[in-house]
Formats: C-alpha cells, structure tokens, sequence
C-alpha cells in the first residue's frame, strides 16, 4: 500500500541523490585572491554512499539502529552519508577522502533501511509490525508522513483566458522548471493583436519579436516560421512585425537590456541581458547546454546559440497556441485534467531539500577553508566539512514540516488511529491550492481521476476536494532519462532539426 | 461598598509632559531590574514604588500588598524629543498645513469661512484636510515661502529644498518638529479638529516616556529559580540605557554624526515600544528571535486587549457538556447531570424567613450522591464578604453561625432556572431558559421538541449552560427567554417548536382515517398526559365492549374550544376538494377542541408549520402551547410504539410488475433523448429564444430525464402505498421526501454539476468507457439504477462526481455564512429602539423612524397581516370560509 512513497525515496536513494551531488560537482573558494601564494583551491565531489541507520550512544560505540528502538528512544532513524571529496590545490590533485557529510533520515522500508530484505519473523523479532506498510520517517521518535503534492504539470504550455478592463486577454502560460527553480513565462495576445512576454525578473513585459530577435531569429521569416506559416495567423504575425523596432540580432539583446538596467552602461546592459535569457527565459530548455561545458572552452558559444535557438522556436509554439485560441482552433485547457497535474512524492521533496541542504554545506565547507587559510593552518577537508550542518538542514524541515521553498504541512505525524488510518494517511495526496477560497472548479471530482484518485474518501469542511487519498489500484509513473532513444526514435521518424541547431 | 460613580463623560485626549510628570512617582534612570539578591534597585525598571508583584513586600507609594495595589506609573526624561509612531499622519498633516515659520494655517480668513461652510461640522470630526490647502508657495499671513514636507516611514520628515533646479531633502529632527507644532495657535487647531484644551499637537512628540506600572509587566520565575522579564520591560531596558548613552555623549560634546546615529537609535526603540509591528521598521525581536509583543500588540486583534478581554471573556456559573434527547422530559426541561448539578451554586441571601432552610443546606455541605437526596450547599459568604468553602467538618459551626446577612451557595436543585446555549448562537432562540432537572448521565438531556430553534442534533453536539445569579436575572429569563415565550419565530411569525421526526410519523399514525381503541389501549396512549377523565366512548361493541376512535384519543389533548378548518401536508391540491370526504383523510377539521376529521402531520403540528399549534398560542397563550406541544409529543411517541415503526432494505422492493414498467420507462426516456440527439446533429433542432442549439438540447435531455426519473418514482410509490414506512415518512412530512423515494426504489437519475449534466473530464468525452462525443444519457452521468439494485461502475463514480459538488458547497456555505453574519452583528450592534419607536445608535442618531419601516412585529400578526380576519372567523362560523 506505501509501495509509491518506497519506490520513490528508492529512485531518490539510488539515482538522484547523486545527481544533486554532480549537479554541485565542485566547490570553489577564493582562496586564490586571499592566500599568500595566490593559489587556487576547489575541492571535487565524487561518489556519495548511503550507509545503514545507526545509532551512536554516549559512550561512542556504534550499533545498528532499528524503526522499533528509534520510536522508543525518541531518536532519529537515520543513516550516514558518505562522500569522496577531492582537495585540489593549485592544480595537484590529493587522495580523495571519504567524509561522512551528514546524517539521512531514511524512509522505513526502503532499500536504506535495516528492515530491508527481512521476513516477516526477522521484523516481528527487531520489534516490528510485520503488516507494517513502512513508507514514513522517524524524526525524533516521531512517525513522519511526507506528503504527496499535487502540482500544475510544468514545461507544458497551457492556454486561459483573463478578464482585464472587460476585455478579454488571451494568455498562453508555461511553468518551466529546471533543477530547484520554478519560472513563470507568459505570452499574451493584447487587444491590438501584439504579443507580449514576461517572465522573473522583467518588470513588465517585453515585445514578442524583438525578443525573439535577441534569441537569434534575426530575419522576419525565421520569426513568422516559428510561429505558424498558417493564414490567419500570417496577418497577425505581420502587426507584430510592424510594431517591432529591431532588426538584427545585436539590438535586440539590446532592447532586452534597455527592459532590464535602463540607465546603465550599454556593456552592462548586454551582459545583464545574455546572463538572463539564458537562466530565466525558458529554464527548463537548459537542459540542452552540454553537461560541464564551461565559458572558455570549445563550442560554448555554439552551445549557447543552440540553447537560445531552442528557446525562441519554444516561444514560438507558445505565440501559437494563444493564436490558436484566439482563432478557437484551440480550446483553453482544463487545468483540472489529471494529465495537467504532477504528484511530488517523498523522493522529489527529499531531492529538493537535499540540493538546498547540499548547497549550505558547500558554502559553509568554502567558508571553513578560507578560514584555515587566513590563519595560515593546512587545508584538510576533514575538518571544514561540519556534518551538523547537512544533518539539521535535513531534519528540521521533515521534523517541523516547513519545507524549502516556505510550504508548510509538508511532513505530517503519522495517523496511528487504526490501521485505515496508517494506510490512508500514507497515499495522501495535498493540493497547494489555498483552502479558504471557493474554487470549485479544482474541488470538483474530475472524471480524469478515475482509477487514480479515490471518488468518495476525501475530507468533509474547508479541505473538501482538495485533499485527496490514491485509488487502490494507482501506479505512479516517473520521467526516464533515455532522452537519446527518444531522440534518435523521433529522428528516424523524418523529424529535421532546427536550422542553426547543432545536430546531435 | 461605595456607591459606584456614575460616568457623566469622557473625553480624549493627548498627555502632556507635565500630566505625565505629575502622575509618575518616580523617575527612572537605570536600565537594571533587579540586584544580586533579587531585590528591585531603586529608580530601576522594578521601583518598588511602581508596585509591587512579589507576595510579601510593601508598595512604597501606596503601602499595600501585592494583591490590593493597583501599581503607579514612572517617568523617564528622554534626552531629545522622539515622535510618537501612533501620531505620524495627524503629524504630516499638521506639517503641511501649518507655516513653517508662523505656524498659522495655510489658508487666509476668507478662505477658512468658505471652508468651513462647506464642511459638515455638527459631529466635530475633522473640518479641514490637506486637500483644502491649496498648494501654495507662500504664508498668507506671514508671506514666508513653504516647502514641501515628505514623509517616509515609520517616522522620518523631511522637507525638500529647491535649490537652483535641483531638489534636496532637509532632515526635520523631531525637535524641528516640536518647535513648529507649538506655534500653532489653539484657533487654528479648533479649524483642524483638535481641542487644544487637552490635546496640543507638540505633545505628540514626546519629551517624556511614561514608564508603566510593574503590575501590567510582570517578570516571571522560571522553574529554575531564574526570573523572565516581560516583553516591554526588556524594551524599557534598550531605551534606559540608549537614552542614558545619548545623555553622557550630549553631555560630553560627542560630533554631530554620534548625536544623530543615537537619536535615531532612541526613536527606533521608543517606536517599537509603541508598536512593533510598523511598516518600514524591522521588528525588535527577543533573544530567541521571536518578535517582542509590545503596546500596540497587546490591544490589537483577536486576542488583544479589545477583541479577546474585554469584548468576549471567560465566564463563571456554566457547564458544557455533550447534549442527548429525552422525550419524557416536557421542552421547558432540561436534564442536567447530578455532578454538574452539585458543582454550580445559587446565592440565596439569609433571612429570618428562610434561616431554618439554609441551615439545613449547609448542614447537608457539597455532599450529595444520590438524585433523591436533597441540595447542599457549597460556600457560605459572611457578612464581611469572606468566603467560606463547606466541607468536612465545618458544617455545624457554618450552620450554627449563620443568620440574615449571610449568603449560602446552594446547589442548583429542579426547578431551578438556567440559560442554555448552542453556538453557532444566530438568533435569539439560540439561548433559551429552561428549568433543571436533575438526572443520572453525564450528558445534558432535552426535548427532541426544541431541537429546531437550536439546531441541535445528537451526534456529538455540545451546549452550554448558565446560572443566573441574581434575581432579576431569574426574573428575566424566566419573562422573556423562557421555552415557551420563543416558541414563535421573530423570522417567520410560526412556531419554532413543535414536533419533528418521530412525532410526525406517531400522529399521522396514530389519527390517519378511523380507528378503534380499547379502554386499556387509549390509558396506554395517554398515561403521561394530564387527562383527569375519558369522555364517553365513541362507540360500543356488540359484546359490550368501550371502544374509542383515534380522532377522540387527539382531541383528549387539544383546548376544548378550538375551532380550525385546514388542509393536511399529505393534501394534494386536488382541482375539486372534497372536504370531509377527502379519500386522503387530508382535510382537517376541528370543532370545539374534537378533530372530527383529517390527518393530524406536519402541518398540524411540526416546528416550522404547526397551524394548531400557531392557533393555540394565538387564542391561549404561550404556556398552553407548551403544554400542548408536551402532550403532543408524548402521546404520539406513544402511539407510535403502538404499531412500532421501521425502515429497512426490504422496504424498498417492487415487485417484477414494477421493474418491468421502471425499465420501460427508462429505456423510452434513452429513445427519446437519442431521437432528439439525432434531430440535434441533423441540424433540424429549433432552439429555444435566447438559447444555442446545444443549450437546447441539453435542457430537452434534463428535462426527458428529469421526467423519466419522476415518473419511475411514481412507479415505486404506486406499489408501495402507506404501508410503506419511507412513503408514511414523506406523506405526513415527517423526514425525507418521494424523490428520496424514488432514488432508493426507482432510479437515481440525472446527476449534475453546477446545474449541468456532467461534461468535464477526457477529450470530447467524460470516461473513457464512452465514444467520443457522445451525448447519450448515460454517458453524462444519467443513473438508471436505484439505491437499492446498485451501481454500475461509471454510474457509481458519476455518483460521486454530483455527490462532491454538495459536499463542497455545505463546507464553503458555512464559512461564508459566520463571516456574514460577523459583519453584520459588527454593523448593527448599537443599534437599538428607543421608547418613541425610531431606530437610534447610541449617539442618539436616528437610523429608522419606525423599526422596520413598518414597526411590524412578525409573531403578533398572521404571516404578513395585522390581524388573522379568516381565523376569527373560522373559529366563530366552525367552518371553513
């Protein structure tokens, strides 16, 4: 019954853990611009390892740590985290050394857990439930349930009307994510048939063709053609080109620029403009820039083009489904349909608050470093990595419930009423919408969570329809990393390339 | 006891730096609580002549002890002026409509005659806004130049310089500030709305911080010995010693940039002592980084001074507890568990009359096991206002002791009067004064009868319960919020009491169409009622036996000269009424208190409809209502045990015949929706005026369905007749209806979501069980089957799927509904009728001049009419008109 939050923290155990982990890859200090002998020094992240849960008692032995003893001891049911560092120091590469970085809770169950692989006399006899479903924490003594949240789907472009001065606005929407962060971008028709784009960190809007001129397109054709060659939206197209005041590409990064440090130098104003469209423009199509590639190397800017080339045919499609919807060849889509949601389940919440956690780490092992080398002490990455800080980042969040990110009710104390309760509790399913206003239209049970969702168990009150509890028989599908099959599958189809993309 | 003062006004005002020299005691200087041997330093924030909170010591203002002294304020001399947070806007304003150099309002005589023309000055609010002062560069009495005052939060002001084309800003220290606010003179301020008398405005800057009392900011000690101090006396303490640096820097001639840093620093903490929670000012926050709660939080909001002291409070004398039905219990009653009973007490005062009794009370103590033992008392109250608690073996004495002028607590026995209670608390019958009767449980008991006007059900509800302790309180629960003198709604002008449920079905049983009792039988059915003799008997059996007839065992309960003529719940409008011939038995009929025909139900007697009942308090008064609403419901329990009364699955079964005709039906209905889809798709569909072809079609589909649905229940109800426990339920009006009927027997039909048939979910279809684009009945959520034969799969969840929306509804409607009600109680609160019959706040303003434009009081006319000309008339002529 708990198989979905097993398998989850199972996937996050085994796979994502360490990609966090290569998502940081290095940790560079500044140690260069202070020292003595201006050297520079990272440290490398290799391979973690997740040991089995253990506890320590006051008098420094150490002993295998069962669910049973956590929950009577009030201790936390937890396993060390072990990682190869490598200290590199103006070039020369040291041994790498296993640090232990921190405690993970474990989920009971799981393949971490001690439970694992037994039979139900080897549970009974470490004091467990045999038809225990596992699939929780134990922080503290505590039973913590984290909880699954339910989300719009993201990187999926999603077509509404909005209602502005009694006119009516056609907007096409996308949540990009990439990695921890989360980008709104919108594109909307206004009344006079012009498009406008905005996402973080521009104020306002900005004009749809100049900035598709600043991602690369500089020809009005490659623009019309990444939209639609259609009819009826070619007139449309030609009033925006109307309206647009660039011509090449050069200005219009420049017109992104102006929008973005109006009044500052124009060498300024570039490099604030490449820097955001290329991390807050369409994050998710990041994806593409070739893992390490750094700035001075080969084909970084070919990479970059690529990437942005991707981008502008991405706000393409999106100038097109609002057309759409304009033309009503396109209906606005149903935010409610099952396919437009995405279930975070615990390996997702345990991913995002060990990246955070990951990086407070880091910073606190770049500032330990600096520190020994200001007082002149041999660097050794021993002592600059402090295990406690990982360790509270990880647990109070699932002790409190106050994930990163400012959610709340994240973690849940394990319903222990009866067993309906335990199981109940454990396929729960939140939805972040706020329960003190009406919105009906999410309470409602739609016919989309037939087989997934269960019809009739849903909470009475203020929380109705927006709690939800799994159907029996739900299987929750992930994402799969086998981008190439599908790529070489859908070129093998007759799909082209971009012009301008690099064909990989 | 003194005599209390009687409050002839109040006014409000500013305190001036020398009212709040002249109230403090002592001035204070050092920041330090208290000294190594935990005793208060002297001019610290603890003086012992601020008050004293430690038991022991001796205020050294007052003399008293901890408990008796109320405390008394302190000083401190702020070093520079600081501006008081609570007063910026009224500052702002006054900056910029003042002269920076004469203080004289902006605006010359003339202007200020036409000003205040216009102005409504009769509530002497504010006369004058900076919009009245036009922008002007200059003084029209000194001709000086002005300058633009900014204003930024919390409390910086600043006035902006033209110089050469460019703008600069010019700090104002809150000294600036100070000296210009005192050359306002007072006719000027009287122009703005200030009484200068006891407001001036440069008090608004204060010169001199007011130290509060000890006893409103007590220190704590913690289990481990170490003392807590309260919030605002760490405040206190950053002000003490920043005012103190500032001091000895001033004093020692520290440069200009220090003096102005430690300023700023003291009007910070002055500000977050005032309020904490200012825009444009982080927060003072505690050690452990939790924001100090200080003045302002403690008056504000839900738990603040206002909100949650003294508007709403903790109150004494009453008991909750989880509340059960009773019906022996008549709807004056509430039953009231024996150890609630012991633990509330009523004041009785000694007299030479009543001295013997009150002996016996408190001889009898708080003791009391047993419902049949007698009430003791718990406290005896001496003349000298002690207190004395009764118990073990002080009894003798306290009885020997008492005589008149003592008061005894005395236990609540039955009879007693008390309020009861049960929140939501949304119109007047929400407290009610019932009599006590004590009774084993633990559970407060009442009339099934008066759950209506409380809203009560019994599956966990809680109500509350008061003991008055006055006499005049006692009197006025029992005149006016007594059972019986609510039994009329305000809302509606009908009874609010009256039976439900089970009372309904007992009487529609026990007086549906002509029956027969035996002696034995009719002293069953009235044994509780207080019926003194048997009128003779209806008829006479061949063998000699008494029988009578059902109509005679009601009418035994009914005033024996009511007259009415009117028409049961179970009638159905037939075109042409047959009056006392109704095959119905529905037209009832009572002559000089006998019913001579008809079905007594709903109508007669419930809560909501009750016509007898509404005609018995009209001609006889609350309190035969309430006897008649006892007898009622006890006599129709009785009769309802008679024949016993059930529901269970069986209940719901038709026969073959039935089902066969229900599918007929059903299946005609799915042609009639298909031929009309196709008529649709065709093109051929007319659509109706204002509509789209495929609105059209979808209210035709509703509405075949709607029928079809119907029409099976008229199926199932053929078939299952009166016999039938649901069809008796929904006849006589007593619980659920014939659509509930229908569902459980016939077919469960359309289900819907927002008033549509259902048609969110896939592509062009709702399950992926149906084609796409499907607009049959069932693939939109059209239920074929009943309660009773089961679901299909699709059917179940499109069940569900209607089910959720009423489920959200109720959840979003009651939230709504208390914020309502909140504002509206917030709005009208004051309101009230004054003797001359107008509408009046407090302040005497008139709102309405008659109440309610018509001054008509729904429970004295008939539904809307002054007068109930055909109820006159029918009870004279005993016949219907």
């Amino acid at each position: 019954m708990a198989r979905h939050q097993l398998d989850s923290f199972n996937h996050f155990l085994a796979h994502n853990l360490q990609k966090v982990v290569d998502e940081q890859r290095v940790i560079e200090t500044d140690i260069e611009n202070r020292g003595k002998s201006n050297e520079p020094v990272w440290v490398e992240l290799g391979q973690v390892r997740i040991m089995k849960p253990l506890v320590r008692e006051a008098d420094g032995s150490q002993g295998d740590l069962f669910p049973s003893e956590a929950r009577l001891r009030n201790l936390t049911y937890a396993a060390p985290m072990q990682l190869d560092m490598t200290l590199v120091t103006s070039g020369e590469r040291q041994e790498p050394v296993v640090t232990t970085i921190g405690q993970l809770p474990i989920m009971v169950g799981s393949t971490a857990c001690n439970l694992f692989g037994m039979n139900d006399d080897e549970r009974t006899s470490h004091g467990e439930d045999p038809l225990d479903p596992g699939g929780y924490f134990v922080v503290n003594g505590t039973e913590r349930v984290l909880m699954t949240l339910e989300d719009l789907a993201s990187n999926k472009i999603m077509t509404e009307f909005t209602e502005r001065y009694n006119e009516r606005i056609y907007v096409a929407k996308v949540f990009s994510q990439y990695r921890g962060y989360r980008a709104l971008v919108v594109v909307e028709r206004n009344k006079k048939n012009l498009l406008e784009v905005s996402f973080p960190s521009v104020a306002g809007h900005l004009k749809f063709v100049d900035l598709m001129r600043a991602l690369g397109l500089d020809s009005d054709h490659a623009v019309v053609e990444a939209v639609s060659t259609e009819e009826d939206i070619l007139t449309f197209m030609m009033q925006n080109l109307e309206e647009s005041a660039c011509d090449s590409v050069d200005c219009g990064i420049m017109y992104v620029g102006k929008k973005l440090a109006p009044n500052q130098t124009r060498d300024y104003q570039r490099k604030r403009a490449e820097f955001v469209l290329d991390n807050y423009l369409l994050p998710h199509l990041n994806y593409l820039m070739p893992f390490g590639l750094n700035e001075e190397d080969d084909g970084y800017l070919e990479a970059v083009r690529g990437v942005r080339l991707a981008k502008a045919h991405f706000l393409g499609r999106m100038a097109e489904a609002c057309f759409d919807l304009v033309l009503d060849k396109r209906r606005i889509d149903d935010k409610d349909h099952y396919s437009n949601k995405r279930l975070k389940l615990a390996g997702d919440l345990m991913e995002d608050l060990f990246r955070i956690s990951l990086n407070r780490l880091t910073r606190d092992v770049k500032y330990q470093l600096e520190r020994a080398s200001m007082r002149h002490r041999d660097l050794s990455i021993g002592t600059a990595v402090r295990a406690d800080v990982l360790t509270e980042r990880l647990l109070h969040p699932l002790a409190t419930g106050n994930w990163v990110g400012g959610r709340t009710g994240v973690s849940q104390l394990l319903d222990r009423v009866d067993h309906m309760a335990v199981l109940s509790h454990l396929r729960r399913v939140i939805s972040p919408l706020s329960r003190s206003q009406p919105h009906f239209e999410a309470r409602d049970l739609h016919p989309t969570q037939w087989g997934r969702i269960c019809p009739s168990e849903t909470p009475e009150g203020p929380n109705c329809g927006l709690v939800k509890n799994f159907a029996q028989l739900v299987e929750i599908s992930k994402g799969v990393q086998i981008d190439d099959e599908v790529l070489s599958a859908l070129y093998a189809m007759g799909v082209e390339g971009l012009k301008g993309e690099a064909v990989r | 006891m003194p005599s209390p003062k009687r409050i002839g006004k109040i006014t409000f005002g500013l305190l001036s730096p020398k009212e709040i020299r002249t109230m403090s005691v002592r001035k204070i200087i050092w920041a330090d609580t208290y000294d190594d041997d935990g005793f208060p330093y002297p001019q610290g924030l603890m003086d012992l002549a601020l008050g004293v909170i430690d038991p022991g010591l001796r205020c050294k203002t007052c003399d008293q002890k901890a408990a008796d002294c109320p405390g008394h304020f302190g000083h401190i001399e702020l070093a520079k002026p600081v501006i008081h947070v609570g007063y910026t806007r009224l500052i702002r304003k006054l900056l910029r409509v003042t002269c920076r150099s004469c203080g004289r309002l902006l605006l010359s005589p003339d202007e200020i005659q036409k000003v205040s023309l216009t102005a409504d000055d009769e509530l002497g609010g504010e006369v004058l806004t900076e919009k009245d002062i036009k922008k002007e560069r200059a003084c029209p009495h000194c001709g000086e130049l002005q300058l633009k005052v900014n204003f930024e939060k919390p409390t910086t002001f600043s006035e902006v310089l033209l110089e050469e084309g460019r703008k600069s800003e010019h700090k104002l220290t809150p000294a600036d500030i100070r000296a210009r606010l005192e050359r306002i003179p007072p006719s000027d301020l009287r122009l703005l709305g200030i009484n200068p008398d006891v407001a001036r405005p440069e008090w608004t800057v204060l010169t001199v911080l007011p130290v509060p009392p000890v006893t409103m900011r007590p220190s704590i000690i913690l289990e481990n010995g170490q003392r807590s101090e309260d919030d605002l006396t760490h405040k206190l303490v950053d002000i003490i010693r920043i005012n103190q640096r500032f001091k000895e820097n001033q004093d020692a001639g520290a440069p200009q940039l220090i003096i102005e840093d430690l300023w700023e620093l003291l009007q910070y903490h002055v500000t977050t002592y005032l309020d904490n929670e200012v825009a444009g000012c982080p927060p003072a926050r505690h050690r452990s980084g939790r924001p100090l709660k200080t003045l302002s939080q403690r008056l504000k909001g839900k738990d603040g001074r206002f909100r949650g002291s003294l508007s709403g409070k903790r109150v004494n004398f009453s008991a909750r507890t989880v509340i059960s039905p009773n019906p022996n219990l008549s709807v004056t009653e509430v039953g009231v568990p024996l150890s609630i009973a012991v633990e509330m007490t009523v004041p009785v005062r000694v007299t030479t009359h009543n001295l013997e009794e009150m002996r016996e009370f408190v001889l009898r103590g708080p003791e009391r096991r047993t419902l049949r033992d007698p009430c003791g008392a718990n406290y005896v109250i001496r003349p000298d206002k002690r207190r004395l608690r009764l118990g073990g073996d002080n009894l003798e004495t306290i009885a020997e002791q008492l005589e008149p002028g003592y008061t005894v607590e005395r236990q609540l026995r039955d009879g007693d009067i008390v309020l009861f209670n049960r929140q939501p608390s949304l119109h007047r019958m929400s407290i009610m004064a019932h009599r006590i009767k004590v009774m084993d449980g633990k559970t407060f008991r009442l009339n099934p009868a008066v759950c209506p006007p409380y809203n009560a059900d019994f599956d966990g509800d809680e109500m509350n319960l008061h003991v008055p302790q006055t006499e005049e309180a006692r009197a006025e629960a029992a005149i006016l919020i007594a059972v019986q003198e609510n039994i009329l709604s305000p809302r509606f002008g009908g009874p609010i009491i009256g039976g439900i449920h089970d009372h309904i079905s007992g009487i529609f049983m026990l007086t549906h169409d002509l029956r027969w009792f035996t002696k034995s039988e009719v002293l069953y059915l009235l044994k509780y009622g207080e019926i003194d003799h048997l009128p003779e008997p209806g008829r006479i059996d061949e063998d000699g036996t008494p029988r009578w007839s059902n109509k005679q065992v009601f009418s035994m309960i009914l005033p024996s000269d009511l007259n009415m003529v009117f028409r049961a719940s179970s009638c159905v409008n037939c075109d042409e009424c047959r009056h006392v011939d109704c095959e119905r038995d529905a037209y009832v009929r009572i002559v000089d208190g006998q019913l001579v025909s008809g079905t007594v139900d709903k109508k007669a007697i419930g809560a909501f409809d009750g016509a007898i009942l509404n005609r018995i308090i009209r001609r006889f008064g609350m309190d035969r209502a309430s006897r008649f609403i006892d007898d009622v419901t006890k006599l129709s329990i009785r009769a309802i045990m008679i024949d016993g009364f059930s529901f269970g699955i069986d209940d719901e079964d038709l026969s073959r015949t039935e089902h066969g005709q229900i599918e007929e039906e059903l299946a005609r209905a799915k042609d009639d929706v298909e031929r009309r889809i196709r008529i649709f798709e065709e093109g051929q569909l007319e659509p109706m005026p204002g509509r789209t072809p495929e609105e059209t079609l979808e209210m035709q589909i509703m509405q075949v369905l709607g029928k079809a649905r119907d029409r099976t229940g008229e199926i199932a109800g053929r078939h299952l007749g009166l016999g039938n426990s649901a069809v008796l339920m929904a006849v006589s009006g007593a619980r659920g209806s014939m659509l509930n009927l229908t569902q459980m027997a016939g077919c469960i039909g359309q289900q819907s979501v927002r008033g549509e048939r259902i048609m969110r979910g896939y592509e062009e279809r709702t399950l992926p069980h149906y084609r796409r684009r499907d607009r049959g009945a069932d693939a939109h959520g059209f239920i074929l089957h009943s309660y009773k034969e089961g679901l299909s799969p699709t059917e179940f969840f499109f069940h569900a799927i209607g089910g959720r929306e009423g489920l959200v509804d109720t959840a979003v409607r009651t939230s709504q509904s208390g914020y309502l009600q909140r504002r509206l109680i917030n709005a009208l609160q004051d309101l009230k009728v004054a003797y001359d019959g107008t509408v009046r706040t407090t302040m005497g303003r008139i709102i309405q001049y008659h109440y309610g434009e018509d001054g008509t009081d729904p429970m004295k006319g008939s539904f809307g009419d002054p007068v109930d000309v055909k109820g006159i008339v029918e009870s004279v002529l005993k016949e219907e008109v």
